[in-house]
C-alpha cells in the first residue's frame, strides 16, 4: 500500500502548494482585486484552511481510506462511481495548471517562441510519475522542500528591496464584489486540501498531526501572501500585466550585476518543483482510476491520461486565455463543489462507522484467512496476489521498510 | 627415512575412452540430451529448473556410487572416473609397513613441498594407520579433514586440497595444502587516501576475511560461505555483524545468491548484478569498496558485505547514493573540513552534469543566462566555428571520453604521447584551426575533471552528462529540467534492499543527515543510520567526554 | 526492463538524437542573433513616424567587443522597426540584453508610451532597462565615442547607474518605474536628460550652448534608408559623418554657488581649465577595446551628462529640473545617500565658498491633515563635513576641517529649501506629481482623495523640517 508520512504532507503544503500561485495568479487576482489582492487570497486560504481542518478531523476519527469509507456508505459500486467522478475532476483540474505551466516555460525558459515540441516531453515525465504511487508524491515533497525554501527565499530576498509595500494601501478599498470575484475566480489555483481526503488511511495519525499539517498550510499561505504583497509592492498599478510573476520580481536587482540574471537559477529550481507539483493531480487521477478497476496496472490509465493531455495541450496551444476565462469565470463552481462542498460532506461518512466496523471485522477475518492460507500453501497466496511463482523466484520479495523508510 | 618408498606417478588419470567405458558417462549423455531437449522444447524460464533437476539426479547417482571402498585402487578409480583432466596427478607411496597410500592432487594449485614433507613423509616413516582419525593424527599438518563423499573429494582436489587414500581404509583425508600465490596487501589504485589506512583487499577471499577479522575482533562477526558457479565453484562469503545487521537482508541476500545458477563468477561485480533489484539501472544499487577499513566502517553501520574469491572488490548493501560522496578521509579531518569537502563534491558533480548542458541551452535558447560580458566573450569565441554549439560540445565530450578510455587501457609508456596528442593536437590546435572554441574546451575540461571528485559515480555521470547535452541541444533549458525531474523521480522510487537510494534526503531522515551532505562532530554520530534498520541503534556511548 | 519499455526507450532516444543532430527546426541560436544593447527613438521627418536606432554589440574573438548602430527610419512602431531590422540584416535582434532606451527630446512632445509600450508588452524584452531622454537626436548620442573606448550604451549605463543615483548625480529611472508612474493616479514621471558634454577636440570656452534643449541646433539628417553606423569605440563609419557639435561647454560644469556639481567627480571638473589642461578624455586613444585600438589621439571622445531631469505628465514632457533641483530632489526623495555641494557664506566681510560632503541620515515626506487641510512635510536629516573651501585657512582651521561652522550648515539648509520650493512651483504649474502627493493621498487618505485629487497641488501647504549637523 502506498504510504505517505505526515511530514511529507506538511512539506506538500509548505513547499509545493504556494508554487502554482506564483505565476499567473498574482496578475489575475490583481486584475479583480487590485491592491486588495491579499484580502482575496486570504479569503481563499481561510476557506481552504477550514476544509483542511474538517478533513483532519476526519483523519482523527478513522484510519480507513476514503475508498473504504465510501464503500462502507455506498457499497463498492457506489465508491467506484464517486472515485470515477473524482478521477475526472482531477484530470479536469490539472489542465489549467498544465497550460499555465506551458505558457510560463515557453516564455521564460526560451527567448524566441519555441515549438510545442519543447514542451511535449513533460508528458513522458508525468507518465513516469503517474505509474508510481503516493510514495513518490511524498518523496518528491521531501526533495522539494529544501529546493523551494532556498529558491523562494533567494527570490524574495532579491525582490524585497524593490518593493514599496505602501502600494497595498488603502486596505479594503476595492468594492466587495470585486474582492469576491477575486476569490471565486481564483479558485482554480486553490483546492490542494482535497489531496488529504485521498491520503486518508495512507498515513499514520501521529501526535499533533492536525496541528502540524495546519501549521504547514499556514506557512504555505503566508509564503504566498508574502509573495503577492511583494509582487504588488513592486508593480503596483502595472501588476495586471505582469504574467509569469515568479520570473520577474527579482530581475531588477540582478539585471545590472556582473553575474547577470543569477536569479534565473532560482526560477529554474522552482520550475523543477512545479513539475513535481503538476504531477500530483494527475497521479491522484490515476490513483482513482486504479481503484475503480481493482488496483489495475497503472501503466494503462497513466498512458491514456497523458496521451489525452498531450492532445489537449496541442489543441489548446493558442487558447490559454479562453481556457483560463472558462475555468475561472464560468466553471469556478466545479472547484467549489469538489474542493469545498464534497470534502465537507465527506464527514458524514463517519455516520456509517457501524457498518465500517463490520467491514473491519470482515477484513480482519479475510486477512487471517489469507495468512493461514499462505502458511499452508505459499503458491496460493502468490496466485492471489497476482505474483507468478516464476516472478517470485526471480525477484524475491525485498524486506519491507519500517515506517520511517517506507514513506 | 626411506625416500625410495616414494613413487610418484605423474600421469593423467584416465583417457576419454576409459571414462566412457565406465558407467558414469551415461550421466553426461543424459545431461547432454536433456540440454538439447531443453533448447528445443522447454520454455526459457524452465531451463534452469531442468538443469537443476539434472544436476540433482547426477549428484544422487554419484552419491549412490560413491561409497568409499577399502580397496585403494577402487577408490582411485572412482575419483579417476570423475576427474579426467590431465592436470590431476597421483602421488603413490608406501607406509613403513608397505601399505600403499596415494594422494590425488591437482597440479599447479597444490603445494607439493608441503604435501611431501608434512603429509607423506610422516606416513612413510610409520606403519599404516588403521582408521582415518589415526591417519589424521599421524600427519604433521593442522588443516586436515575427512571426506564425506567422493564428490567432496573431487571438489577439494579441484580447489587445491589433495585427497589422501590409504589401502584398507574406506575414506579419504583431505589435506589443506593448497598453494596460495598471493598479491601483497597494498593500497588500491582506485581508492587512494592522503590520511588513513592503506591496506586493500586482494584476490584471495581468506586473506580478505582475515583483514576484516583483524579489524572487527568480535564474536558477532559472521562469515557465511556459499559456492556459486557450476564450473568455477567460486567461494562467496556473506559477512555481517550479527548483533547489528538486519537479518532480513542477510536472508534475502543468501536467498538471491543461492538462486544464482551460472557457470562461473569471474568477479564480484557478477554477484552485484544478481543482487541488484534493477540490474539494468543506470545507478548503482550495490556499494563496493576495495579497502577493509571502509568495509568495516560500513558493516558497523549495519551493512552487509559480500566477498568473492578471486575479486579484490567487496560488495556492500544496502547502498545509499550519498555513500559515494563520502570519503574515508572525511572521518580523519575536522567536521568543518569534511563538510566543505562534501559540499564541494556535490557542487563538482552538479558542475560536471549541468555546466555543459546549460552552456548549450544558453547559447541556443536563453542568451540571458549569460551575463553580458561573458556573452560577448562566448559569442566572440564561437565566431566562425563550423559546428553548432551543441554539436561542438557533444563532439568534444566524445573526444574526452575516448581519451579517458584510451588512457585507462593504454600501456604506460605511451601515456606521455597521448597527453601531448590530447592536450596539444586535440586542444590547442583545434582551437587555432577554428574547429572548436576556447570556451567549449574549458567547459568540457572542467566538467570532465569535476566528475572525478566522486570516482564511484564517474561512469554514471558520464552517461547522464551526454544525455543532458543531447536534451539541452534538442529542447533547451526545459529539457534539462525535465530530465532532472525524471532522474530524481527514478531515484526516489528506487531502493536497495528496502533502503531508499536517496535516503536520508528522500525520504527525509533528519537524524541521518548528520553524516550525509554535511558531517557533524563524532559525538553527534552516536547512532547508526536509521535508514539501515540495524538492530543495535547506538554505536557511541557518551558517558563523559574525557574532560 | 521488458521488451516494451526497451522499445519505448529506444524510440525516445532516437527521437531525441534526431532533434539533436538536425537541430535546425527554426532555432535561433547565438550565431543567428544580434544582441541589441540599446534602443534610440527619434521622431522622423515623416509626420507621425519614428526613427529607431539599435545599438548592436559586435563580439570579437579576442573578447574585445565593439558596437554598431543600425537605424531604421520612418517606422510607425518599435515592433515594426525590429521586424524591419530582421528583414534587412538577416540577424534576429534579441533585446534581452537591451539595457537602455533613449528618447529624443522631440519624442517627448508626444505621449512617450506610444513608443514605450512595446517594451512593456513583450515577455522577451526586459522592463528593467533604463530609460532616458536626450538632447538632440538619440541616434547621434548612441554614435558618440566614449573616452575609455567601451560601448556607448555601457558608458551611458554607467552614467545612469545606481551608484550615480546614490551620489545624487542623476535621477535614474527604469522602464518599470516610469510605467508605474504613468499608469498610476499621478500619471507622472521623470527621465534623466542625457547630453554629450564634451568632445575632446572641439571643447573650449567658446563652444557654449544653450541650457535649453538643443535640438533646434542640429540640422536634419537625411535618412532615406537603413543606415548602419559603427558606434564607439569603433566609430570609423558613422561617427565621423555626423556634425561635430558641442552641446554644453565646460563652464556649465563649474560649480554654481549652491549644490552644483554634486558627486565625487566634481572636483577635477571644477578645477579644470581647458586652455591650460587638456581633458583627461583625450586619453581615449589608449582604449584597448576592439577596433578602437586603432583610434588615435585625434579621435573625438565624448563624455555624457545626465544632471538635468525632464518631468513628464501624462506621458509628455512638461518641465525640466536644473542640476541643482535634481540634486535637491535626490536629497529629498530618491535613493541618494550622500552628495557633495558648495555653500557660500560671508565671513569677515568676504564671501567664502565651502564644499560640503553631505551624508543623509533620514529623509521622508509626509502628507497630513492637521486642521483638515493638506500639509506636505519634508523631513531631511543630514550630516556634513567640510571637504574643501576656496580660501586659504590657517593650519588650526584645516585641522578642524570636519567641523562645519553653524552658519554654513544653516545656509545649506536654506538653499536646499529654496531648491525644493522651486521644484514645487514647477509641480504646481505642470501637475507633474514628482513627490507622489496624489498617490500618498489615495493610499493614506482615500476618503479625501475624491475631493482633493485635482487641487492637491494648489491646496497643499508645504513644511520643511531640514536639519544639517556637523559630522562628528
Amino acid at each position: 500500500m502506498d504510504k505517505i508520512s505526515v511530514r511529507q504532507i506538511c512539506f506538500l503544503f509548505l513547499a509545493m502548494m504556494p508554487l502554482t500561485k506564483l505565476i499567473l495568479y498574482p496578475a489575475t487576482v490583481s486584475y479583480w482585486s487590485a491592491n486588495d489582492l491579499l484580502l482575496s487570497a486570504a479569503l481563499n486560504f481561510v476557506a481552504e484552511g477550514a476544509i483542511l481542518a474538517l478533513l483532519l478531523l476526519l483523519t482523527k476519527k478513522t484510519e480507513k481510506t476514503f475508498f473504504d469509507l465510501l464503500r462502507s456508505a455506498f457499497g463498492k459500486i457506489g465508491a467506484k462511481i464517486v472515485y470515477g467522478i473524482f478521477a475526472l475532476y482531477f484530470a479536469f483540474s490539472a489542465l489549467l495548471p498544465v497550460l499555465e505551466h506551458k505558457g510560463f516555460v515557453l516564455q521564460i525558459l526560451y527567448e524566441n517562441v519555441p515549438s510545442i515540441l519543447s514542451f511535449v516531453p513533460l508528458f513522458g515525465v508525468t507518465f513516469f510519475a503517474c505509474i508510481k504511487g503516493f510514495k513518490t508524491i511524498g518523496r518528491t515533497a521531501d526533495l522539494a522542500m529544501p529546493i523551494f525554501l532556498l529558491s523562494f527565499l533567494g527570490l524574495l530576498f532579491l525582490s524585497v528591496m524593490q518593493a514599496d509595500y505602501s502600494a497595498l494601501l488603502p486596505i479594503a478599498a476595492a468594492p466587495p464584489k470585486r474582492l469576491l470575484q477575486g476569490s471565486l475566480f481564483g479558485l482554480p489555483w486553490y483546492g490542494d486540501s482535497l489531496c488529504v481526503l485521498f491520503f486518508l488511511g495512507h498515513f499514520r495519525n501521529e501526535k499533533h498531526t492536525a496541528k502540524k499539517i495546519l501549521f504547514s498550510f499556514g506557512g504555505g499561505a503566508v509564503a504566498t501572501l508574502l509573495f503577492l504583497a511583494t509582487f504588488y509592492g513592486i508593480y503596483a498599478d502595472i501588476a495586471v500585466k505582469q504574467q509569469n510573476a515568479l520570473a520577474h520580481i527579482s530581475k531588477y536587482t540582478t539585471a545590472y550585476t556582473s553575474l547577470g540574471r543569477i536569479d534565473l537559477f532560482f526560477v529554474f529550481a522552482l520550475t523543477l518543483v512545479s513539475i513535481f507539483y503538476l504531477c500530483v493531480p494527475l497521479q491522484l487521477s490515476v490513483h482513482c482510476v486504479r481503484k475503480i478497476f481493482d488496483d489495475c496496472n497503472p501503466v494503462f490509465p497513466s498512458a491514456a491520461l497523458n496521451l489525452a493531455f498531450l492532445v489537449l495541450v496541442i489543441v489548446f496551444n493558442y487558447s490559454y486565455l479562453k481556457i483560463q476565462t472558462l475555468y475561472t469565470q464560468r466553471l469556478w463552481w466545479i472547484y467549489l463543489i469538489f474542493c469545498y462542498a464534497l470534502p465537507a460532506l465527506s464527514l458524514f461518512l463517519l455516520l456509517f462507522r457501524r457498518k465500517d466496523k463490520t467491514l473491519l471485522r470482515f477484513e480482519q477475518t479475510e486477512e487471517t484467512e489469507n495468512k493461514n492460507a499462505a502458511e499452508r500453501a505459499p503458491s496460493l497466496l502468490q496466485k492471489k496476489m497476482n505474483v507468478s511463482p516464476k516472478r517470485a523466484q526471480k525477484s524475491p520479495s525485498v524486506p519491507k521498510n519500517n515506517e520511517r523508510g517506507a514513506s | 627415512m626411506r625416500t625410495d618408498s616414494f613413487h610418484i606417478s605423474r600421469r593423467p588419470l584416465k583417457s576419454r575412452t576409459e571414462v566412457f567405458k565406465s558407467g558414469i558417462p551415461f550421466d553426461f549423455l543424459k545431461i547432454y540430451i536433456l540440454s538439447v531437449l531443453e533448447k528445443i522444447v522447454i520454455l526459457p524460464h524452465e531451463r534452469g529448473k531442468v538443469a537443476q533437476t539434472c544436476d540433482v539426479e547426477t549428484n544422487q547417482k554419484t552419491k549412490k556410487k560413491s561409497e568409499f571402498s577399502k580397496n585403494l585402487q577402487e577408490n582411485i578409480d572412482a575419483v579417476k572416473a570423475i576427474l579426467t583432466a590431465e592436470d590431476i596427478f597421483l602421488f603413490e607411496f608406501c607406509c613403513a609397513d608397505k601399505t600403499a597410500a596415494t594422494v590425488i592432487y591437482a597440479d599447479g594449485i597444490t603445494d607439493k613441498e608441503l604435501l611431501g614433507t608434512l603429509a607423506a613423509r610422516p606416513l612413510a616413516q610409520k606403519n599404516a594407520p588403521k582408521t582415518l582419525e589415526e591417519a589424521q593424527k599421524s600427519l604433521l599438518f593442522p588443516e586436515t579433514k575427512t571426506a564425506q563423499s567422493l564428490q567432496q573429494v573431487c571438489d577439494e582436489i579441484l580447489s587445491g586440497n589433495p585427497a589422501l587414500f590409504i589401502d584398507s581404509i574406506p575414506g579419504a583425508v583431505i589435506l589443506g595444502t593448497k598453494k596460495i600465490s598471493l598479491r601483497a596487501v597494498m593500497e588500491p589504485q582506485t581508492s587512494i587516501t592522503v590520511k588513513g589506512p592503506r591496506e586493500g583487499f586482494i584476490e584471495d577471499v581468506k586473506t580478505n576475511m582475515g583483514l576484516i577479522r583483524k579489524r572487527l575482533k568480535s564474536p558477532a562477526l559472521q562469515f557465511e560461505t556459499l559456492q556459486v558457479g557450476r564450473v568455477s565453484q567460486s567461494v562467496v562469503v556473506i559477512a555481517y555483524l550479527d548483533n547489528i545487521a538486519d537479518k532480513k537482508i542477510v536472508k534475502e541476500v543468501r536467498k538471491r545468491i543461492q538462486a544464482i545458477d551460472i557457470d562461473g563468477i569471474p568477479d564480484s561485480s557478477y554477484i552485484g548484478q544478481f543482487l541488484a533489484k534493477k540490474p539494468y539501472s543506470l545507478f548503482k544499487q550495490i556499494g563496493s569498496t576495495e579497502k577493509p577499513d571502509i568495509l568495516c566502517a560500513k558493516m558497523l553501520e549495519g551493512r552487509i558485505a559480500i566477498l568473492v574469491d578471486g575479486s579484490p572488490i567487496a560488495l556492500t548493501l544496502p547502498y545509499l547514493l550519498s555513500e559515494d560522496f563520502q570519503s574515508p578521509q572525511d572521518y580523519f579531518v575536522s567536521p568543518y573540513r569534511a563538510t566543505i569537502s562534501r559540499i564541494l563534491r556535490l557542487f563538482a558533480v552538479l558542475v560536471s552534469l549541468y555546466l555543459p548542458s546549460f552552456y548549450i541551452a544558453a547559447q541556443l535558447f536563453k542568451l540571458q543566462l549569460l551575463p553580458f560580458g561573458l556573452l560577448m566573450t562566448v559569442s566572440g569565441g564561437i565566431q566562425d566555428i563550423p559546428l553548432s554549439p551543441s554539436l561542438e560540445l557533444f563532439f568534444l565530450l566524445v573526444v574526452l571520453e575516448i581519451l579517458i578510455e584510451a588512457s585507462v587501457r593504454m600501456p604506460k609508456y605511451v601515456a606521455l604521447a597521448l597527453s601531448v596528442i590530447g592536450a596539444l593536437v586535440l586542444g590547442d590546435t583545434a582551437v587555432k584551426a577554428g574547429l572548436v572554441s576556447s570556451p567549449a574546451i574549458i567547459i568540457v575540461a572542467l566538467s570532465g575533471i569535476s566528475a572525478y571528485t566522486v570516482p564511484d559515480l564517474t561512469g554514471t555521470l558520464s552517461v547522464i552528462r551526454i544525455t543532458f547535452i543531447v536534451v539541452a541541444g534538442s529542447i533547451g533549458t526545459y529539457g534539462i529540467l525535465l530530465l532532472t525531474a525524471l532522474i530524481l523521480w527514478y531515484l526516489i522510487s528506487s531502493d536497495s534492499y528496502g533502503t531508499p537510494l536517496l535516503a536520508p534526503f528522500s525520504p527525509l531522515i533528519p537524524k541521518d543527515l548528520s553524516d550525509s551532505l554535511w558531517k557533524t562532530d563524532i559525538y553527534d554520530l552516536n547512532t547508526r543510520p536509521a535508514v539501515l534498520r540495524g538492530k543495535n541503534k547506538f554505536r557511541l556511548k557518551i558517558k563523559n567526554r574525557g574532560n | 526492463m521488458n521488451k516494451f519499455w526497451t522499445r519505448v526507450f529506444l524510440l525516445a532516444t532516437a527521437f531525441l538524437l534526431l532533434l539533436f543532430f538536425s537541430n535546425d527546426f527554426g532555432l535561433i541560436d547565438i550565431q543567428k542573433t544580434s544582441i541589441v544593447t540599446a534602443i534610440g527613438i527619434d521622431t522622423s521627418e515623416q509626420e507621425g513616424k519614428i526613427d529607431v536606432t539599435a545599438q548592436i554589440a559586435i563580439p570579437s574573438a579576442g573578447g574585445n567587443s565593439s558596437a554598431g548602430n543600425v537605424t531604421i527610419p520612418a517606422v510607425s512602431t518599435i515592433g515594426e522597426a525590429i521586424a524591419e531590422f530582421n528583414r534587412k540584416t538577416g540577424w534576429y535582434p534579441t533585446l534581452v540584453h537591451c539595457r537602455l532606451v533613449i528618447l529624443s527630446e522631440t519624442c517627448a512632445d508626444n505621449d512617450v508610451f506610444g513608443f514605450l509600450d512595446y517594451f512593456l508588452r513583450s515577455e522577451f524584452v526586459e522592463d528593467s532597462c533604463l530609460v532616458a531622454a536626450c538632447r538632440g537626436r538619440a541616434d547621434e548620442l548612441l554614435a558618440a565615442q566614449t573616452p575609455v573606448g567601451e560601448l556607448t550604451s555601457s558608458a551611458i549605463t554607467k552614467v545612469l547607474s545606481s551608484e550615480a543615483q546614490k551620489t545624487g548625480l542623476v535621477c535614474v529611472t527604469n522602464l518599470r518605474d516610469f510605467a508605474k508612474g504613468y499608469f498610476s493616479v499621478s500619471e507622472s514621471g521623470y527621465l534623466p536628460v542625457l547630453s554629450i558634454k564634451q568632445e575632446a577636440e572641439s571643447s573650449g570656452p567658446d563652444s557654449s550652448s544653450s541650457p535649453v534643449f538643443a535640438c533646434d541646433k542640429s540640422g536634419p539628417i537625411e535618412k532615406n534608408e537603413t543606415t548602419v553606423r559603427r558606434a564607439a569605440p569603433a566609430a570609423e563609419t558613422g561617427f565621423s559623418a555626423q556634425p561635430a557639435r558641442t552641446r554644453n561647454n565646460f563652464d556649465r560644469l563649474r560649480a554654481p554657488s549652491f549644490f552644483f556639481s554634486p558627486g565625487i567627480q566634481y572636483l577635477p571638473f571644477r578645477r579644470w581649465r581647458p586652455n591650460r589642461n587638456p581633458l583627461p578624455v583625450s586619453t581615449a586613444s589608449q582604449s584597448q577595446n576592439g577596433p578602437s585600438e586603432q583610434a588615435s589621439s585625434d579621435k573625438k571622445a565624448d563624455i555624457f551628462d545626465a544632471a538635468q531631469t525632464l518631468l513628464f505628465y501624462r506621458g509628455r514632457r512638461v518641465e525640466i529640473l536644473t542640476e541643482e533641483e535634481t540634486l535637491a530632489f535626490n536629497l529629498a526623495d530618491t535613493a541618494t545617500d550622500f552628495a557633495y555641494g558648495d555653500v557660500s557664506v560671508v565671513e569677515n566681510g568676504a564671501k567664502v565658498t565651502y564644499n560640503l560632503k553631505i551624508k543623509i541620515s533620514k529623509k521622508s515626506q509626509k502628507l497630513t491633515f492637521p486642521n483638515g487641510k493638506p500639509v506636505f512635510t519634508f523631513t531631511i536629516r543630514a550630516h556634513a563635513n567640510v571637504n574643501d573651501a576656496d580660501q586659504a585657512f590657517d593650519v588650526q582651521k584645516i585641522a578642524r576641517t570636519s567641523i562645519v561652522p553653524p552658519q554654513v550648515l544653516r545656509a545649506a539648509e536654506a538653499k536646499l529649501q529654496t531648491q525644493l520650493s522651486n521644484i514645487l512651483q514647477k509641480i504646481q504649474q505642470t501637475n507633474c506629481d514628482l513627490f507622489e502627493m496624489k498617490i500618498k493621498l489615495k493610499r493614506f487618505y482615500p476618503k479625501r482623495y475624491q475631493s482633493l485629487q485635482n487641487s492637491i497641488f494648489s491646496d497643499v501647504q508645504i513644511k520643511y523640517d531640514i536639519k544639517f549637523d556637523t559630522m562628528h
